[in-house]
């Protein structure tokens, strides 16, 4: 099933996460993102808030994949803890994204369980259901595309070495396992970070941005 | 040490908010200070590294509470390695509910979880304001970890959990700000967006929740004024 796993986390995967910057963009405006020291503390940031709440979401929303009522609980406490309408609005286009390939590589009736627009933890967790992996291995997903697309959305932005953002990356992975096994062992985790949420804010308000968020 | 306060508002007959229950043991003493208002007053240095307190309140329909203290809370470790501190703030809201205690001051070594837990009936109204600050002048900031969870007619409206200090995974450089400030709002139109230095109001169903950070809680609660148009919020800026 290993394979199904590195599918959904691949970054080719055209469920149009490329087009999202996870807040990277404005952290560079903001000066607060300038280099590969910096790049570090801000995917650690996101990894350790949105990561850990959509990598939560993500193992629940896979436990729950063909119970259309929970789902709709799990997308309402996804809601609570997006209180950022340009959060929201991206959350829900990458999982409609999503929902849009995943339901044509992995037909299933689940499918039809998950809200319209579903949030995207809520979609990746459907996903990996309907492709025969665990809660686990959704909550892993999901903590790595948060900060795998904000790491090459730097790397675009800032011209960085490749070489080195895939080292940052790397380097990140113990952390990145420990915030998905953490998250998909315990309650949804609920860690946010208003520095991220006025980022958010702030660029969705701008007219001259590379990234949809 | 464990503290418990127990608090009820009640709509009278005539329509007056009474409270048929001021209650508190422990670390906590409470008093009636106005006709709808409660003040805390810490009976004690503290709370110490383990101590655990719990605010219970219940607000009956058309009842009005407003719950202040009377000084900041200073946060301190105990002696040795310090376990953290632990207070929950449990609400059931049918009337109006108005929570803006002082703010709470975390010294160096010292761990705290604050949890405030709220369930509003479809018509009831909500402030909750925080304050904290991260060590006292010159000195190592501590720990402070708040949990926030509103529900409305058992629907979750807001759950965020928020980490600051040394060993906070998001607290780290070059933004780790020694002040945060908070209001969650509830009973009002649902506003725009507003963002401001260091300071953002997001909208809720039916509310918003603004959050503003800084070095010192003066500038932080200068700039969450700023977003949310707060009027009391303002005066304690000033």
């Amino acid at each position: 099933m290993t394979a199904a796993l590195l599918a959904l986390a691949d970054s080719r995967l055209p469920a149009g996460g490329h087009a999202h910057s996870g807040g990277v963009e404005q952290a560079i405006t903001a000066g607060v993102l300038t280099d590969p020291g910096s790049l570090a503390a801000f995917l650690r940031r996101r990894l350790t808030t949105a990561g850990a709440v959509a990598a939560g979401l993500a193992a629940a929303a896979c436990r729950s994949a063909d119970d259309a009522a929970a789902l709709a609980v799990l997308d309402a406490e996804a809601d609570a803890r997006t209180p950022s309408p340009a959060q929201r609005a991206a959350s829900r286009q990458q999982g409609r994204g999503l929902v849009r390939v995943a339901s044509r590589a992995w037909p299933d009736p689940a499918w039809a369980s998950l809200p319209a627009q579903p949030h995207h933890p809520l979609a990746l967790g459907v996903a990996a259901a309907t492709a025969g992996l665990t809660p686990r291995d959704a909550a892993h997903a999901a903590a790595y595309l948060a900060v795998s697309g904000p790491a090459t959305a730097a790397q675009r932005l800032l011209a960085m070495d490749p070489i080195t953002v895939a080292a940052v990356t790397a380097r990140l992975s113990p952390e990145i396992d420990r915030v998905a096994d953490d998250a998909a062992a315990g309650d949804l985790p609920a860690d946010t970070d208003p520095l991220l949420d006025l980022l958010t804010e702030v660029h969705a308000a701008r007219n001259d941005r590379f990234f949809a968020s | 040490m464990r503290t418990l306060v127990e608090v009820v508002a009640r709509c009278d007959a005539r329509g007056r908010t009474v409270l048929p229950v001021v209650r508190a043991s422990g670390q906590l003493a409470v008093r009636r200070t106005g006709p709808t208002t409660v003040h805390l007053v810490a009976t004690a240095f503290g709370p110490l590294g383990g101590d655990d307190a719990e605010i219970r309140l219940v607000v009956e329909e058309g009842a009005r509470l407003a719950v202040r203290s009377v000084a900041a809370a200073v946060v301190l470790p105990a002696r040795g390695e310090s376990p953290s501190s632990r207070q929950v703030v449990r609400a059931e809201v049918a009337g109006a509910l108005d929570l803006a205690p002082e703010p709470t001051v975390v010294t160096a070594r010292a761990d705290h979880r604050a949890e405030v837990r709220v369930q509003l009936t479809e018509a009831a109204e909500l402030t909750v304001t925080e304050q904290v600050l991260l060590g006292r002048r010159g000195e190592d900031p501590g720990r402070w970890t708040g949990t926030t969870r509103v529900e409305r007619s058992g629907r979750p409206l807001l759950h965020t959990t928020v980490s600051l200090g040394p060993g906070a995974p998001a607290w780290l450089p070059p933004v780790a700000p020694r002040a945060y400030v908070s209001t969650v709002r509830i009973g009002e139109p649902r506003p725009e967006v507003r963002t401001g230095l260091d300071a953002v109001r997001l909208p809720l169903a039916g509310g918003w929740v603004g959050t503003a950070w800084a070095g010192e809680l003066h500038d932080a609660v200068a700039a969450l004024a700023s977003v949310t148009e707060d009027a009391a919020l303002a005066e304690v800026a000033r």
